[in-house]
């Protein structure tokens, strides 16, 4: 119903009950009553006039919303009346949404936003889902595609007007002036068409481009390759290029901004047919099994997603039929970053728990004001006897109480998201540029979207509702006639009840503090420990030198020959000790593993392995404990392996491992030779995984780690190593790193954690000692009169003010117990950011109590001094 | 609150629902303000039925949202400004199956509390 409509309603109400009025009057005047008394016995005869109005009103049906307005504009005077409080909560709930908000809008950036791309909404993202466990070759994700189904679906759907399909993070080596290395794509033909993105000059892939396969080498380059490394040069399309070894002719620069549909940019888009001469000697065009395609598809226009759903599952259908033994269904949706099943796996616990860390910084802020309304509250009993008694529904003010609450929450949450939207984007380029290199591009948009503002107006209502709820309730269950004839701030330490609550509020905030301080001790201790902690080999003055000649186009009779010419350079190099070849170098985030069984059991057992040269215990300083290392011409060929110690205590417990045997699921049978120290050279803080060592042959010298044991600094080693490199052949693209260097890429995920729970940590006890501070300061103004009394009866001082603090520690200490009890059951989840610390590190369980048990007692020691300072005759004679 | 219900005391309370009904009926006679229909109420039934206006005024407009009665603002016989409710044609029905369902609930009531024989 209109306003003005409203308001003649009003007006016309006004009217007819002056008439009644009137009309009454008159007749009593007919009566012989004199005009005054007939007036009075009108009204009386009209009942409660503003009664009978609201009544009537109420018929209209609209009573609620100029409650609405009447509640907001006496919710905003009292809020205005009371500015501290009004700053104290706002900012409290600001602080609280405000960093919530922030956080969802990068997951949202991250994981929930459609792809930057011309009407992304109707892309949609295409996995399979294998149901029984089938062998499939795997390059990237099981969730990804053949080149054969791929062509199928592409083919014989109906439901798109295009489906492209990609091999995403594609490496390649650009050859210039400077070696590049480069992400890129390799995509079906149709790829530009399909996202709708033409590229700026030149242009996209056609047909005949995937036509053949490794004759037609072209590529796109992206806008900020063109600009970077080519320098905007306008004649670049038509020039070649060369990538991995090979020539490529530019024929197009993609649109500036368009990265590809990866959260990690891509610099340069290949036909996908090129594939098995850029990616040497492997052939996976031609590998029905094999997963390696992501699928992207454009919807035609008007149909849905059940009929995309409907069309692709009879294609997929058809492939399990023609492949027995195979059962897949399709997971379909709107095309986002981190799309595939299995990213999402891996994001939605990080999501939730990194949700659930800031949503309890929120629920302090909650229980702060909360703790605020029902302090206030008490001061407002008589304001709220006052309007119970003169016939305000309960209800009505619940409502009312809550309004307000809902005005401070709206207020505070418009604060905190502002903030939010201002600081966050700059604040995720700074973490992102502090993640190791491979992280630091990360294309994430945290600008708000509709989904962010709803999150963030979702958010504010709640907090709204939940601090609110509780202390109105409370409030507006009033004993009128205590309330009205005793003065709120006589009635001693308040109702048993209003402090219950409070406490309870207090000692949930020292619980949820305790829960994230606990999270942030744990992973700082982690953090310490990783650092200190002997690994079991010895990491200083060793360069790892990463070099893959097979990806430049090397065989294995080559790579050899040019790994032993390189390793003579480097033996000649000043500084140089010793020299060792390696499969894996330790901590590099280099894993191979095989199941292997022990004759004589039937379980088959995930071991690890390396394959490295005789030097190589010397070189990283692993001891040999029992029999021999490797000969010098030892190769795989002969049957001799190593194991470690732990190795061998769990395949062979309480027997000597020397000369017992592993068989590979091949029937290749190896027997133990030596055993070598224990080392955390897989995984950082784990020595006890099994892990055994092959002597390294021909085979592993097409990828391979040179460790370089040198005296002196590194920057010269380095030095030397690349220009060894770079004399024997100009385009081989080599990585030199110290070995230390890899522990900093394992401490970096738990250093931003640590940060970003420390940070909230630090937030909770602030916003928890304020709380802390609060609840002490306002129990000490309701007691003023008792402690009066105790100290005129001749209490000391400092018994007063032990009495006090003892109060307020006690919700304190149930809730840092509760805490602790939470964290300790839940603190397991972290223990892959531990190193091999503890989960429950006494340390930690000790110091960080400690810590906030302090913090506790110093909130409550400013306002308990207050206590003592307190006049037993002014305190009596008040009032 | 006490001292409303003493006031009371003497009168008969309307049950539930038979108000709308009354002012139906009342309002068959031709259009007729607030206080007239109070009045004409309390004339008919001989003092014994006094409509509080309270009642009567959120009645009043609960009619006139069910399209039952219509409302206009004329000159009542006193000259004064006064609204003047209606009887709707779908009023007039409405009016007919409260009338047939009183009948019924009297017939009924009386049934039940015939002495029996």
């Amino acid at each position: 119903m209109s306003f003005w409509r409203r308001r003649r309603r009003e007006a016309d109400l006004e009217e007819e009950v002056r008439s009644h009025l009137e009309m009454v009057a008159r007749e009593s005047v007919e009566r012989g009553e004199t005009a005054k008394k007939a007036e009075q016995a009108a009204r009386r005869e009209f009942g409660n006039v503003e009664l009978v109005k609201e009544v009537t009103r109420d018929v209209w049906g609209w009573r609620w919303l100029r409650d609405l307005a009447d509640d907001a504009r006496y919710g905003m005077r009292v809020l205005l009346k009371n500015p501290g409080f009004t700053i104290a909560a706002v900012v409290a709930i600001a602080l609280g949404v405000g960093i919530n908000v922030g956080i969802f809008s990068v997951l949202n950036g991250a994981a929930l936003r459609l792809l930057p791309i011309p009407r992304a909404e109707q892309l949609v993202s295409v996995s399979q889902i294998f149901h029984r466990r089938t062998v499939r070759n795997t390059h990237g994700e099981t969730s990804m595609f053949s080149y054969s189904e791929y062509l199928d679906y592409s083919e014989h759907n109906h439901v798109f007007s295009g489906l492209l399909a990609y091999e995403p993070f594609l490496e390649g080596t650009l050859a210039g002036i400077k070696m590049q290395q480069l992400l890129g794509t390799a995509t079906s033909c149709n790829y530009f068409e399909v996202l709708n993105e033409h590229p700026a000059q030149g242009r996209g892939f056609v047909d005949s481009d995937c036509a053949a396969s490794g004759e037609n080498a072209v590529v796109v380059v992206s806008d900020q390759l063109w600009r970077d490394t080519f320098g905007g040069d306008p004649t670049l399309v038509g020039k070649k290029i060369t990538l991995n070894r090979m020539a490529f002719t530019v024929i197009g620069v993609a649109p500036p901004g368009f990265t590809g549909t990866e959260p990690m940019p891509s610099a340069f888009w290949v036909p996908i047919t090129i594939q098995k001469v850029l990616d040497a000697g492997r052939d996976r065009l031609g590998d029905d099994n094999m997963s390696w395609l992501a699928l992207l598809g454009r919807v035609r226009p008007g149909v849905m997603m059940e009929q995309v759903r409907a069309d692709l599952g009879v294609i997929a259908g058809r492939i399990d039929q023609l492949n027995p033994g195979r059962t897949t269904s399709l997971a379909i949706s709107t095309a986002t970053f981190f799309g595939r099943p299995e990213e999402r796996e891996s994001l939605i616990p990080v999501a939730f728990v990194i949700l659930a860390a800031f949503g309890l910084v929120l629920l302090i802020a909650c229980a702060n004001v909360a703790n605020l309304l029902l302090a206030r509250a008490s001061a407002r009993q008589k304001e709220i006897a006052l309007r119970l008694s003169i016939g305000a529904s309960r209800w009505r003010l619940v409502r009312q109480l809550l309004t307000e609450s809902l005005l401070l929450s709206m207020l505070g949450g418009a604060l905190g998201s502002l903030f939010a939207f201002w600081s966050f984007a700059s604040i995720t380029q700074f973490v992102t540029s502090h993640l190791p290199h491979m992280f630091s591009t990360l294309a994430v948009n945290v600008a708000p979207d509709f989904r962010v503002l709803g999150y963030a107006l979702a958010l504010t209502l709640v907090t709204g509702i939940l601090f609110g709820l509780i202390p109105a309730l409370q409030s507006s269950r009033l004993d009128l006639n205590t309330a009205l004839k005793e003065d709120g701030a006589k009635s001693g330490p308040g109702k048993k009840s209003g402090r219950f609550l409070r406490n309870t509020l207090v000692g949930a905030q020292i619980a949820v503090c305790m829960i994230l301080l606990l999270a942030a001790g744990l992973l700082l201790r982690g953090l310490y420990y990783a650092q200190t902690v002997d690994p079991g080999f010895e990491m200083k003055d060793v360069a790892a030198a990463f070099l893959y000649p097979k990806a430049q186009g090397y065989d294995e009779t080559r790579a050899t020959a040019f790994m032993g010419r390189l390793r003579e350079r480097l033996a000649g190099l000043p500084g140089v000790s010793e020299i060792a070849q390696a499969e894996c170098a330790p901590l590099s985030h280099d894993f191979s593993a095989d199941y292997m069984t022990v004759p004589g059991r039937l379980d088959k057992v995930l071991i690890e392995y390396n394959h490295i040269t005789p030097d190589y215990f010397s070189v990283v300083g692993i001891p040999i404990v029992r029999g021999r290392d490797f000969g010098p011409d030892e190769t795989e060929d002969a049957p001799g392996i190593i194991v470690t110690e732990s190795t061998a205590r769990r395949l062979w417990p309480g027997a000597d491992p020397l000369g017992k045997t592993l068989r590979q699921d091949t029937g290749r049978e190896y027997s133990v030779i030596g055993v070598a120290k224990d080392a955390q050279v897989s995984h950082l803080g784990d020595v006890n995984a099994p892990y055994l060592y092959f002597p390294a042959g021909p085979q592993d010298n097409v990828r391979t780690y040179v460790l370089v044991r040198f005296a002196g600094s590194f920057t010269p080693v380095d030095k030397a190593i690349r220009e060894a490199v770079r004399l024997l052949d100009p385009d081989m693209p080599v990585d030199v790193v110290r070995l230390e260097d890899y522990l900093e890429v394992w401490r970096s995920p738990s250093r931003i954690v640590a940060a970003l729970s420390g940070a909230l940590g630090v937030l909770a006890v602030l916003l928890a000692s304020i709380g802390v501070y609060g609840m002490v300061s306002y129990s000490v103004s309701r007691c003023v009169r008792e402690i009066g009394i105790r100290m005129a009866l001749g209490a000391d001082r400092t018994e007063v003010m032990k009495l006090v603090i003892e109060q307020a520690m006690r919700p304190v200490l149930i809730g840092g117990l509760a805490g602790l009890a939470a964290c300790a059951a839940v603190s397991h989840v972290l223990s892959s950011m531990l190193f091999g610390l503890s989960a429950h590190d006494p340390l930690a369980f000790i110091s960080v109590p400690l810590l906030l048990l302090l913090v506790a007692l110093a909130a409550s020691y400013i306002p308990a001094r207050r206590a003592m300072k307190v006049d037993p005759m002014v305190a009596l004679r008040y009032e | 609150m006490g001292e409303k219900r003493e006031r009371y005391q003497n009168r008969i309370e309307l049950l539930q629902g038979t108000l709308d009904l009354l002012i139906l009926q009342t309002l068959q006679w031709g259009p007729q303000h607030g206080y007239g229909i109070s009045v004409a109420i309390r004339n008919r039934s001989g003092e014994l039925l006094q409509v509080d206006t309270g009642s009567l005024y959120p009645a009043l407009h609960r009619l006139e949202k069910q399209k039952w009665i219509k409302a206009e603002w004329r000159i009542s016989e006193n000259k004064q400004r006064a609204k003047f409710y209606q009887l709707t044609a779908a009023g007039k029905k409405q009016l007919t199956r409260e009338r047939s369902k009183w009948s019924q609930l009297s017939d009924a009531i009386a049934g039940v509390l015939q002495p029996e024989e």
